[in-house]
């Protein structure tokens, strides 16, 4: 559903983030990305819904070039491509229920989402997607009242207001303790598998990619140095993804 | 090459300028005013020249000199000293040029410590203040009527900058401006706008429009809130600058507008630091608009002025007494709703 040939970018000021990525991702995977710090994951991730504009290269979305979207066009891709990130970016001092309904913005009109007047068909639907995400009682609570996990599981919530074909998660428990993080994986497991949406997500913790990934590949200094199945990656893979002095740590 | 040619430029033009200054008050200040007596400063041509030429040989010498030179020590671009145990020259150079400004600014000031305390004026400042220290509060009830004029006027003109500020404030936003041409261009030109604003007192403001819609507190409301929209937008704008993209870049990643954008990544990022500002603009003002009110901007300024100018102390004493106690009101609740509200 979703193939990369050869991207590229380059932010302005010289630094190359990709030099040369092609992948290609079937739906309904649970496709990891792997890598150190810096290596693009990032990037990668935020070229394919073009938060970012990649430099060269080619992205195909079930089958459209959108690398060269624009305006509108590119705002239509965006809406059924979720998101979520390490550090959550949900709006701060609103309710979670606003938060989950920021999902709908792109099929409400500016005017109305401005006044928050979102279709009463948006507000069942984002109370289902709190209740999916074990968030019953919790839509009126203020964001900053959260923890950790529960803020994830509001960003995957406002996510999935966007019906996606595809989520893009950057590092999503790269901010949460061990327990909580698989707790979150676990609901994005739920999401792939129940609700059917391909998932696309960068990862650090290798034991969480052999436990959910179904696809992972590795990006090293922007290049793609690795594609395979996540039982594939052994100690020699992991050494030179990670580099000579890594050492596995794991997370239970 | 070219970034150390472009330095050495800037350097010696300092110099020169440090150069001319030097000679400029070495002659004029202390040698003809303080030593020889002279009462003002008189230009000649020829002596103009000299003291340009001289200035410039001087900063030419300083610049040669390498250490001695400010202009290079300001560009980062002086050798530095072998010797680390003498007084590095550059020292001496500045403590001769602050030592020449201080006494020139004596002079200049005409500072006086014959007048400051002398007997007679003395006892004129004792006369005034036993005058205000008994108040006439019999012009009571005018004073209070000028009071509200002056805290209206105040709140009148941060109201109505508020929307003004807001909008002013998203259009000089660097953050948000920066990234297409034609917003870039709206920035720039939005910032000129504020700082050219900014930078003309509130009481030239008040004079142009005492003119325009005659003295009263309309004008000075007016050159409150001109100066408010441009210092409000600044004070926004910054906060837009310092806040997080993460709630914008979901935003975007979401397919919203860009307009949804802003409203629901930025705007509940800011809402409260701008009624802090807003509140703290306020308090400004109150005090602002009494020395506005000076220039004819209505309100207690306007009444100070009436009774300083008959002499009429006890009346001046009440009128300082309200805008004492009107300021240190405004003052403490201003900052105890900034600190709920934060």
């Amino acid at each position: 559903m979703l193939s990369i040939k050869d991207l590229h970018k380059t932010y302005p000021g010289g630094v190359y983030a990709l030099r040369g990525v092609t992948l290609d991702i079937k739906k309904g995977a649970f496709f990891v990305i792997i890598g150190l710090s810096g290596s693009g994951k990032s990037t990668l991730l935020r070229c394919i819904n073009r938060i970012h504009e990649p430099s060269s290269g080619q992205i195909l979305y079930n089958g459209t070039d959108i690398t060269h979207l624009q305006g509108k066009a590119i705002r239509q891709v965006r809406s059924r491509m979720g998101m979520i990130f390490q550090h959550f970016n949900l709006v701060p001092r609103r309710s979670v229920m606003t938060n989950v309904l920021t999902g709908a913005l792109a099929r409400t009109g500016t005017i109305r989402s401005l006044s928050g007047q979102f279709s009463s068909e948006d507000r069942d639907k984002a109370m289902e997607n709190i209740r999916i995400m074990g968030l019953d009682g919790k839509e009126s609570h203020r964001i900053e009242q959260l923890s950790g996990g529960q803020k994830q599981r509001v960003a995957i919530a406002r996510a999935l207001m966007q019906d996606p074909e595809l989520l893009l998660a950057d590092e999503p428990v790269a901010s949460l303790d061990p327990a909580t993080s698989t707790s979150v994986m676990t609901y994005l497991e739920k999401v792939n598998k129940e609700l059917g949406v391909t998932v696309l997500c960068n990862l650090h913790f290798l034991s969480l990619v052999r436990q959910f990934g179904t696809e992972v590949m590795a990006l090293k200094d922007g290049h793609d140095v690795f594609h395979g199945l996540p039982d594939e990656i052994d100690e020699a893979w992991f050494k030179k993804i990670y580099g000579d002095d890594a050492v596995e740590v794991t997370i239970k | 090459m070219e970034k150390t040619l472009m330095k050495q430029t800037k350097a010696l033009l300092t110099d020169l300028f440090l150069g001319c200054y030097t000679v400029f008050i070495a002659k004029k200040v202390v040698f003809d005013l303080m030593l020889r007596g002279e009462r003002h400063l008189n230009y000649e041509l020829t002596e103009s020249l000299w003291i340009l030429a001289s200035g410039a040989l001087l900063g030419v010498l300083l610049f040669a000199l390498n250490a001695t030179s400010p202009g290079r020590a300001i560009q980062g671009i002086r050798k530095p000293m072998v010797k680390s145990r003498a007084k590095s020259p550059l020292t001496w150079v500045i403590v001769t040029m602050l030592t020449l400004t201080f006494v020139a600014g004596l002079r200049i000031s005409q500072v006086s410590m014959q007048e400051f305390l002398s007997q007679k004026g003395f006892q004129g400042v004792m006369r005034i203040f036993n005058q205000m220290l008994h108040p006439n509060f019999g012009i009571l009830e005018m004073t209070m009527q000028a009071a509200l004029e002056t805290i209206f006027m105040a709140l009148m003109a941060t109201l109505f900058a508020i929307p003004f500020a807001f909008v002013l404030s998203f259009f000089s936003a660097r953050n948000l401006m920066i990234q297409h041409r034609v917003l870039r261009i709206v920035y720039y030109a939005s910032r000129f706008v504020l700082n050219m604003t900014r930078s003309i007192e509130p009481l030239i403001w008040a004079i142009v429009f005492s003119v325009w819609v005659g003295i009263g507190p309309f004008a000075g409301m007016l050159a409150l809130m001109l100066h408010s929209i441009a210092s409000l937008a600044k004070l926004y704008s910054e906060q837009i600058e310092n806040i997080d993209d993460g709630p914008m870049e979901a935003m975007v990643a979401t397919g919203a507008s860009p307009v949804q954008v802003v409203w629901f990544g930025v705007v509940p990022q800011i809402t409260l630091p701008f009624l802090s500002f807003t509140i703290y603009r306020w308090d400004i003002n109150v005090r602002m608009a009494t020395v506005i009110g000076l220039v004819g901007g209505g309100g207690l300024g306007t009444l100070l002025m009436q009774y300083q100018g008959l002499a009429k102390w006890s009346e001046v004493g009440l009128i300082v007494i309200v805008i004492a106690i009107i300021v240190w009101v405004m003052d403490y609740a201003s900052a105890k709703i900034r600190e709920a509200i934060k």
